[in-house]
């Protein structure tokens, strides 16, 4: 039996794989990263409401726990990190708020330390106050929080955006590449997939949603994850200015979390209603709909049910969840050697930075040469973004590429040229597409340019319109042509 | 044996259930639940010989343009439009085709022809 | 672009159409339909079926048939045409800003213009149905553009949610291509389209009707595996233990359709929250000086007729607009929904003029009187919110129903209300 070869084998491009693929694509060392979907960062990545800079609001980050501390690593380095991949980084505030003075105590206490941390100084508002930043939370609200650094960004472009550069400088990637097996051996571990078998020094298991599953394969499962399903809310973008920043309340009871973020796009986004749930299975309830919508409306009482255009569920992979949730795993597994275990539960995409670096150091420090490829270059250019653009821009694009004058998708006003060129790198599908240039991703949920951007899919890769998928393996789209039926009819009788 | 049918009239809004009553040979005895003349007469047309304008697609030799529109020429018997839709799967049209143009005469024996709604110049 | 044109009117379907031809006739030197897509035309090319005509031609024609009249109409009054542009803004003093793979980017601002949009369909998101997110889930009208136009058949057992015209007629459509059709689920005690369309595209191929049911899961994550039908109880929600499993490959939504208003925003335009369309008077001006509006950009039609007859008075005004560079708001008058009336077009008049009342009931009923301030006007055998009611009332009798400057409208039970 044949084995491909590799030095560092990285399982998952979801954000954790992908910025470390990237960071170690600074050394001449051999990296290869798997991806069991047909795109990269659909997994845990995707569901992520893409808030970075977490690392001192609600949530127990305490100095004793990895994370915090991966968390306030992270801080300096993602705004830069996005700068360098023209990857769209807003930087909106964000508010912890509180309903009463017992939950303000509270506050304070999160206030005090994170200035004895030496990171920052957060304010305290009252709701007057607070009002004129966030004129349409609930009166209600006695005051919140605020955390000027938080920002967001899209994980799945941050994502893709890691795999690029990551690409670019030497790493390979296997996407629909599933591990279905692994064996650790004295120098080597044996990965079975379904795209061939590899041999590997260093497994960096990033897996997300499968995670302890994978490091189940070699014993390496030295924690226990509870799947954790969160349910989040789409806002129309007629919503947009509703909430400036990050909204949210201090949990009244453990689980019971509710923010009002707004992404980089300008839509809103809401939730986020949790449950423990069997993994793999991210279908949306009426009940967490329900939920998150009442939470959402007590905070911010103009959110409307007529404004919901979309719902999805994702999984925080969460430790002790009963006690908090409080500490992740990333570093060398303490039962098996050269494999290392990357977990963060949450916030993972603020963490991505930390955690990758981390995982370098680990390597290193575990006798994994890096030698800096002075090839290395740092910077990706996006796929230009033609609504955003100034006017003369807009008109300088059109002239050099007139395809960036045809808007395809009218909700989100995305052009061919956006959608050939999100093609060129790397999308497959319709969903490939979307999470990229946002085609399908408006008001009317792909009705009108779903056809269009499959007849677009079918043209630049070259295979029939039956074959373009929604989002790969099964989720074919367009089964069979018109007569096709009645002649298969015709010819059984 | 008499027996009764009933018919949805679909002349307005109203949607009138009408009953209708038949004797042995078929002959209508009685007619109960309509509320004007007009829906008499609609209901024994639709009891008697119920017609449709069939309207479908033919395939063309053309990707960039795959289908042509086409309906029968005047209403066809109700009973008639899995035959015809039989006769459309072989067809394959090519251009140019202006509107009104026969595509397969006297479809299924309904004595309608089957024609191009819309002009298709290639 | 920078020479002056009278009339520009934002979409080419129907509507647009008529409103252009109408500009023309009415005497507008230079009228543009500006136009996304690569020819002139709207959804009518994939609306293979026959029914439309019958009011506007007394002939039963299908989509193609009546679109390509209104363009051989068009070309022959020589409305010009922006085509392969979209329109990124409507902004001050209607200044138009578009983008065209043809033209280039550009910006202009026209005498008058008509908001000839149409409407979309609601989404699944919208719908907010729980469960997966599988391929196989798609409104009825992008089925009908694959299975029409784009030649392919998205499944071979569907289930339809909500039973507008569109989903109906998909229906027909597809069992005729040889797909089974398992259900068309109502969440309402009545079909939400025409009778004619029940009949004919539903009995006719004994396709159930389920009303008082909904679709309260999506099963699937790649492809879909079939979907959970429950009935419903008078709140609309679902009744436990009445939950089944209907296996499908294919689930079509066709549970209302809302008018396409982004632009009209951008413009300042005041929306009317039940019509989800632009405030608007007789002449169809809308609260937003030279903007006018026609068709399902207004309201959403059950026929084409209208439609295009909505969209030439729209027409007409805005070329009359352009000439005279202004017109003043018809809003002497309020016309407001009473009883039994969801809601009424135009929803502004000067009561100087005929008009034309386009309305729809809350709720259907048999013998429903139309009040007009208060006195009776006529009298339906029955009424069904799928079914538009329109009313042409002469100026001379208008005063008589118009009292402190509002013209009630009620479509209650016949039995009260004086004769006029």
């Amino acid at each position: 039996m044949s084995y491909a070869e590799t030095e560092v084998l990285i399982i998952g491009a979801g954000v954790l794989g992908a910025a470390t693929a990237r960071e170690l694509s600074r050394y001449r060392v051999d990296v290869t990263l798997v991806e069991k979907n047909v795109d990269v960062g659909w997994g845990i990545t995707k569901a992520n409401v893409g808030v970075v800079n977490q690392g001192k609001d609600t949530l127990e980050f305490r100095p004793e726990y990895r994370r915090s501390h991966l968390l306030w690593r992270s801080l300096a380095m993602m705004e830069p990190l996005c700068a360098e991949l023209d990857v769209p980084f807003r930087k909106v505030g964000g508010w912890e708020m509180c309903w009463d003075m017992k939950m303000k105590e509270k506050l304070d206490k999160l206030a005090r330390r994170t200035e004895s941390l030496g990171l920052g100084k957060d304010r305290f508002y009252w709701y007057p106050e607070l009002k004129e930043m966030e004129p349409n939370v609930s009166p209600k609200i006695l005051g919140g929080l605020h955390d000027p650094d938080i920002a967001v960004v899209n994980p799945v472009y941050l994502t893709q955006a890691l795999v690029e550069n990551a690409c670019d400088n030497g790493v390979h990637l296997m996407l629909e590449t599933e591990v279905l097996d692994m064996k650790a051996g004295h120098h080597w571990f044996e990965v079975a997939t379904s795209r061939g078998d590899f041999r590997a020094r260093y497994v960096v298991n990033a897996a997300g949603e499968w995670v302890d599953k994978i490091a189940a394969m070699v014993g390496a499962d030295d924690f226990v994850l509870f799947p954790i399903k969160g349910y989040v809310g789409v806002l129309d973008r007629r919503c947009e200015g509703l909430v400036n920043g990050l909204v949210s309340v201090l949990p009244e009871e453990p689980g019971d979390m509710n923010i009002v973020v707004p992404t980089v796009e300008g839509n809103l986004l809401f939730g986020i209603q949790l449950q423990i749930n069997r993994r793999g299975d991210h279908s949306t309830t009426e009940h967490m709909a329900r939920k998150a919508l009442e939470n959402a409306r007590r905070l911010v009482p103009d959110i409307s049910r007529e404004n919901v255009i979309n719902a999805f569920c994702g999984f925080l992979m969460l430790r002790n969840y009963e006690i908090g949730w409080h500490e992740c795993e990333v570093g060398m597994s303490g039962r098996v050697p050269r494999f290392i275990n990357m977990t963060i539960g949450y916030p993972g995409v603020s963490a991505s930075p930390g955690a990758a670096a981390e995982v370098v150091e680990v390597l290193r420090k575990d006798g994994l040469k890096l030698e800096p490829d002075p090839k290395f270059n740092p910077r990706r250019k996006g796929i230009p973004d033609f609504s955003r653009l100034s006017d003369k821009e807009k008109s300088e694009l059109i002239r050099k590429d007139p395809r960036y004058g045809h808007v395809v998708c009218r909700c989100e006003t995305v052009t061919e040229g956006e959608i050939v060129e999100a093609i060129r790198r790397g999308a497959t599908t319709l969903d490939g597409v979307k999470h990229r240039v946002r085609a399908g991703m408006g008001r009317c949920q792909g009705g009108f340019c779903g056809p269009r951007v499959t007849r677009i899919l079918a043209r630049e890769l070259g295979i029939p319109e039956s074959e373009v998928t929604k989002k790969g393996g099964d989720s074919t789209h367009l089964s069979c042509r018109v007569k096709d039926i009645l002649g298969k009819e015709e010819g059984d009788g | 044996m008499a027996a009764s049918e009933t018919v949805i009239c679909i002349g307005c809004p109203l949607g009138c259930r009408v009953v209708v009553s038949l004797d042995k040979k078929g002959n209508v005895t009685r007619i109960k639940g309509a509320q004007c003349k007009q829906g008499e007469r609609y209901v024994l047309k639709e009891l008697r010989e119920p017609v449709r304008t069939l309207t479908t697609t033919v395939r063309t030799m053309d990707d960039a343009y795959p289908l042509l529109p086409v309906r029968t020429t005047r209403p066809v018997l109700k009973t008639l439009m899995a035959d015809i839709m039989r006769e459309t799967v072989g067809v394959r049209v090519k251009p140019p085709v202006r509107c009104g143009k026969v595509i397969i005469a006297d479809v299924a024996g309904s004595g309608a022809d089957l024609a191009a709604t819309t002009d298709w110049k290639g | 672009m920078a020479e002056r044109i009278d009339v520009a009117v934002i979409g080419a379907g129907p509507a647009g159409l008529a409103a252009a031809i109408a500009a023309r006739e009415q005497g507008a030197e230079r009228v543009v339909i500006i136009k996304r897509s690569e020819r002139l035309g709207g959804l009518l090319p994939q609306c293979i079926h026959n029914g439309f005509g019958l009011l506007y031609f007394g002939e039963d024609m299908t989509g193609p048939e009546y679109e390509r009249v209104f363009m051989r109409r068009a070309e022959k009054a020589g409305v010009e045409a922006r085509l392969e542009t979209m329109v990124l803004d409507l902004g001050e003093g209607r200044e138009i800003t578009a983008a065209s793979s043809r033209h280039g980017y550009m910006r202009f601002r026209p005498g008058a213009v008509v908001l000839a949009m149409g409407c979309r369909e609601r989404a699944r998101g919208t719908l907010g149905i729980p469960g997966g997110r599988p391929s196989g889930v798609l409104t009825a009208g992008t089925c009908q553009r694959y299975v029409n136009i784009e030649g392919y058949i998205p499944g071979e057992r569907f289930v339809i949610l909500g039973s507008g015209d569109i989903g109906m007629i998909m229906a027909r459509r597809l069992t005729l291509e040889g797909a089974r059709v398992e259900a068309v689920v109502e969440i309402m005690p009545w079909p939400g389209g025409l009778i004619r369309n029940e009949v004919q595209c539903l009995h006719d191929f004994g396709i159930p009707l389920l009303l008082e049911h909904t679709v309260t899961f999506v099963h699937g994550e790649g492809r879909i595996a079939g979907v959970t039908v429950a009935r419903v109880d008078a709140e609309r929600r679902p009744v436990p233990g009445t939950e089944r499993f209907v296996p499908c490959d294919c689930l079509l939504l066709s549970a209302g359709l809302i008018p396409e208003n982004e632009l009209s925003l951008k413009a300042g335009v005041e929306l009317d929250p039940v019509t989800g369309g632009p405030v608007v008077d007789e002449n169809r001006q809308t609260r937003v000086p030279g903007i006018f509006a026609g068709g399902n950009v207004v309201q959403v039609h059950d026929l084409v007729d209208w439609v295009s007859w909505e969209a030439e008075a729209a027409g007409r005004a805005a070329a009359r607009f352009a000439d005279k560079g202004k017109m003043p708001f018809a809003g002497k008058v309020r016309v407001s929904p009473g009883e039994n009336v969801k809601y009424v077009v135009p929803q502004y008049i000067s009561g100087k003029e005929d008009v034309t009342l386009h309305l729809r009931v809350t709720r259907p009923g048999r013998k429903a009187a139309l009040r007009l301030g208060g006195k009776a006007w006529k009298r339906f055998r029955s009424v069904r919110p799928g079914e538009m009611i329109i009313e042409k009332v002469p100026v001379a009798r208008l005063s008589q129903f118009i009292s402190g400057g509002e013209l009630r409208v009620d479509c209650g039970r016949g039995e009260t209300g004086e004769e006029a």
